[in-house]
């Protein structure tokens, strides 16, 4: 545990040292507040969360490539994963500690974002369990992006690729829910439990379900798994 | 300390390493030498756990690198050939990651870090951003993290390469300094280097070992023949023929310049005097004389002669 801890600091001081963790939040914070500035002029009052968070989980989608694009496709890159895979320190540690740090960031992001509501209070009364059970969404949505990232990150040593190859199976996971449609019932049923979009509309809209919590956290674990078992590869 | 048994490791279907056995025992300081493309590397890096063995068993301190890997990776400080280091990060702060990576906390680790700050010359640039540090200090800053925390085993892939002379030598005294306490496996493709720091030398070709003896015995070896390089203006090919013909000497053939001759021939002054005699009393100017190196290749080629390896040149 000590060693996830290490690892995650380290990274941490990565992201904030470089300009990455910086433009992140201002493009995420940025594009947010156009956005907001919109809703508030428009007075659609009742539907303003909703829409934000959507809008969050979608920026995730793309932000989240972009925090996870250097965690080890980086060290691949450099060769720093030379030094770093003989200590002694197991595959899963340097997976967990990397995969927490862009976590972190992620909760960093989402906390600012918190001035959304905080100013909605101004304007209504916003319900406030909605908004956390929304949060609560959007984090595992966001979380789950990360996971994806990560493995996409330690398949490569390019960072550029790192972050199509995220994007590209983020938008697998995103879409998915449409081939639903031109499928038979049973088939379109399952490939929609697949679907972030279908997991995610009802804790966007505050109403808390246990269904999208397992979801979103096997994507998590699932996608970790794969990132140690790609360290072990050893891939020189 | 060190006990490769049989190892031998496949990149896709070639072959890197093939069928390497040898051992280092405790307090030894032994060299690793070869050409490029020989197979250091890819050893060192199965003895430091960055890659799997194909085949073979490979133990440091008894400990399986497959099966007790962990171990392993504990009792072992691991300087790559390729010294990669996070270009953001101070060097402080950097051997402060790289101890904690290692196990070590609070006292053990502030000493630690001081120790080897203070060993590889590094006090003056211990806040120095790793990124704007010159290559020979980016090595140091190498050999610091592989000493961190002071391990049984140093592996020091090339550690001198890429160094100004005077780091070189420092490089190597601190190599030697570590004798005794440290069990040492350096590579290298420089023979002079190995023969100065080591107690022993395993000397490894196309994947595999093809001698391995103490430096003494093999500059011995060596020393059987000797080559000398021949410049005289206006010698032709009568000259060399009557080179030839000299005692002692075993073969004639032309040097990469024209007007000069490489000349093998057995060992001793004898045979540069009759030459150099030779060309006097022909009435020619002897314009160079002198002994030639043997290169790493030719070393490899009079070492491997009764092996029968084939050569690709
Ligand atoms: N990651 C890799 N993938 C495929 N082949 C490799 C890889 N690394 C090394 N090789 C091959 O394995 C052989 C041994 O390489 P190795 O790096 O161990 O040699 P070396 O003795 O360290 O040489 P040098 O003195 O150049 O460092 C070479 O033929 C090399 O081309
Ligand atoms: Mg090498």
């Amino acid at each position: 545990m000590r060693n996830v801890a290490t690892i995650m600091r380290r990274e941490l001081f990565a992201y904030f040292v470089s300009p990455m963790a910086y433009v992140v939040i201002i493009f995420f914070l940025g594009v947010m507040s156009l956005l907001f500035a919109l809703y508030i002029g428009s007075g659609r009052a009742e539907a303003q969360m909703v829409d934000l968070f959507h809008t969050m989980v979608f920026l995730l989608l793309m932000v989240a490539p972009v925090i996870t694009m250097g965690l080890i496709a980086q060290e691949r890159n450099l060769g720093t994963i030379e030094i770093l895979l003989s200590k002694p320190v197991r595959d899963a540690e340097v997976a967990l500690g990397k995969y927490l740090a862009a976590v972190v960031l992620l909760l960093i992001i989402l906390a600012l974002s918190f001035i959304y509501p905080l100013i909605m209070e101004k304007y209504g009364s916003p319900d406030w369990g909605e908004i956390l059970v929304g949060y609560l969404g959007v984090f595992l949505a966001g979380a789950a992006f990360i996971a994806v990232g990560l493995f996409a990150s330690s398949l490569m040593s390019n960072q550029i690729a790192a972050a199509v190859l995220a994007i590209l199976i983020l938008l697998f996971f995103w879409l998915v829910g449409w081939i639903s449609y031109s499928v038979s019932q049973q088939l379109g049923d399952i490939v929609r439990h697949l679907s972030v979009f279908e997991n995610i509309q009802d804790l966007e809209r505050g109403i808390f379900d246990t269904k999208p919590l397992i979801f979103f956290l096997s994507i998590c674990y699932y996608f970790i798994f794969l990132t140690v078992r790609s360290l072990e590869q050893r891939r020189a | 300390m060190i006990e490769v048994k049989g190892l031998t490791k496949f990149y896709g279907p070639h072959p890197a390493v093939m069928d390497v056995t040898f051992q280092v025992s405790e307090g030894e300081v032994v060299a690793f030498l070869g050409p490029n493309g020989a197979g250091k590397s890819t050893t060192m890096r199965v003895l430091t756990c960055y890659l799997p063995p194909t085949y073979g068993e490979v133990k440091v301190r008894g400990y399986d690198v497959m099966e007790d890997s962990l171990e392993v990776r504990r009792n072992i400080g691991y300087l790559p050939e390729r010294i990669a280091l996070y270009p953001e990060m101070r060097v402080r702060q950097y051997l402060d990651y790289v101890g904690r990576l290692q196990g070590l906390a609070g006292q053990a680790l502030r000493s630690g870090i001081d120790r080897v700050i203070e060993q590889c010359g590094l006090e003056e640039r211990a806040q120095a951003i790793i990124g704007t540090l010159s290559l020979g200090y980016r090595q140091r800053v190498g050999l610091a993290q592989a000493l961190i925390h002071n391990p049984p085993v140093l592996i020091l892939d090339e550690p001198t390469i890429g160094l100004d002379p005077n780091q070189i030598r420092e490089v190597r005294e601190l190599i030697k300094s570590l004798a005794g306490q440290h069990t040492v496996l350096l590579s290298t493709h420089i023979l002079p280097e190995a023969q100065m720091t080591c107690q022993r030398v395993i000397i490894i070709n196309r994947g595999r070992i093809v001698a391995e003896d103490t430096p003494e015995a093999l500059t011995a070896q060596l020393r059987r023949a000797q080559t000398t390089l021949v410049r005289v203006r206006g010698g032709d090919d009568a000259l060399a023929k009557q080179i030839l013909d000299l005692p002692q000497v075993n073969n004639v053939r032309p040097g990469d310049e024209p007007e000069t001759w490489i000349v093998d021939s057995e060992l001793g002054a004898e045979c540069q005097a009759d030459v150099a005699r030779l060309v006097v009393e022909k009435g020619l100017d002897l314009l160079e004389l002198r002994p030639v190196e043997m290169s790493l290749e030719e070393v490899f080629r009079e070492l491997t002669m009764t092996e029968n390896i084939e050569n690709s040149e």
